[in-house]
């Protein structure tokens, strides 16, 4: 409904790519490590997204956060795969909300592997809440400017003379 | 007659008593002053102590939070492609449906569009029911109560 013709849709075939297979604790689990090593893409993919809010715009944004996203899983899974599911699964079990709190142990383990491995660090705890700058080639939308209506009426110019009222104007106390 | 002799009864040697009707005050182990002083000293140390709990649950929350915001681009990527695909979808299971109908068009009112004043190729938002229209009323059942399971 409302989807005619003429709202051109990408296919079938554009909009299938390999999709991040994992469940909630596990992407929970990777959360910060993987924010970080995805900023730019996870940053360039927002921008467009609330820039033009339209899904059919940003799409090989999409592609390029989910395959970063990919393959930082695939690196975490050929490196550090046990203290992740270490990790994992202490979050899934400890708290019916999935809390970090619980878990801080498995979460130094899989840190150190992360870090030596990886060479990331693990992001202050409020670091994605934070407000950041984000440097991009994209270029600026346009500014719209105000509604120019053709029969409005037109201006007077502005070097007409203003003579001063003949009568003055009528003044009790405030106006 | 029983007995003979009378023994009046008197007052115990050397007088009763005293009765004792002095009042005596209960012990008091802390003044008026000293009251008062320790509920704001106590409420102060509570007080305290709530802020500190108050910000550890703070903390936890945008550590939650932090992290959603972390997954977020990623989901909404997933999400972009499913909901494009879903639409696609719809608008073939529509013109499937309606083949057989004499002037319709897909997505219009027999030709009427929904949004006279948009450009033809704007994308709108789809409303809750028009998006699982064609599902069966079993998915749509459960993604409206999800809240209820999840």
């Amino acid at each position: 409904m409302g989807v005619t013709d003429d709202v051109i849709l990408p296919t079938e075939e554009e909009l299938t790519v390999p999709e991040i297979n994992l469940s909630g604790p596990a992407l929970k689990a990777g959360a910060f490590h993987l924010g970080k090593a995805c900023e730019n893409q996870n940053n360039e993919f927002m921008l467009c997204r609330n820039e033009l809010g339209d899904p059919r715009k940003c799409i090989n944004e999409g592609k390029a956060v989910t395959n970063c996203a990919m393959n930082f899983f695939r690196q975490i899974k050929k490196t550090c795969s046990g203290e992740f599911m270490q990790y994992v699964n202490c979050l899934d079990k400890s708290s019916p909300d999935q809390a970090f709190n619980p878990c801080r142990k498995t979460q130094a383990v899989l840190d150190k592997c992360v870090k030596d491995n990886l060479g990331i660090d693990r992001p202050p705890y409020d670091y994605y809440t934070r407000v950041h700058v984000h440097k991009t080639a994209r270029p600026r939308l346009p500014v719209e400017g105000p509604t120019v209506y053709e029969d409005a009426t037109p201006r007077l110019p502005e070097d007409i003379p203003k003579p001063e009222a003949k009568y003055g104007s009528r003044y009790i106390f405030l106006w | 007659m029983a007995s003979s002799t009378f023994k009046q009864d008197m007052p115990p040697e050397g007088g009763y008593k005293p009765i004792p009707y002095k009042r005596i005050p209960a012990k008091t182990f802390f003044s008026g002053w000293a009251l008062i002083g320790g509920y704001l000293g106590m409420t102060a140390g509570a007080a305290y102590l709530y802020y500190l709990n108050c910000k550890a649950v703070h903390a936890r929350e945008l550590e939650a939070r932090s992290a959603s915001f972390a997954i977020y681009p990623m989901l909404l990527a997933e999400r972009d492609r499913a909901y494009l695909k879903q639409l696609r979808k719809n608008r073939e299971e529509e013109r499937e449906l309606m083949k057989n109908v004499e002037g319709w068009k897909v997505g219009t009112w027999y030709g009427e569009p929904i949004y006279k004043t948009e450009k033809p190729d704007t994308l709108q938002d789809q409303l809750y029911h028009e998006y699982y229209v064609h599902s069966s009323f079993k998915d749509y059942k459960k993604r409206a109560h999800l809240s209820l399971i999840s």
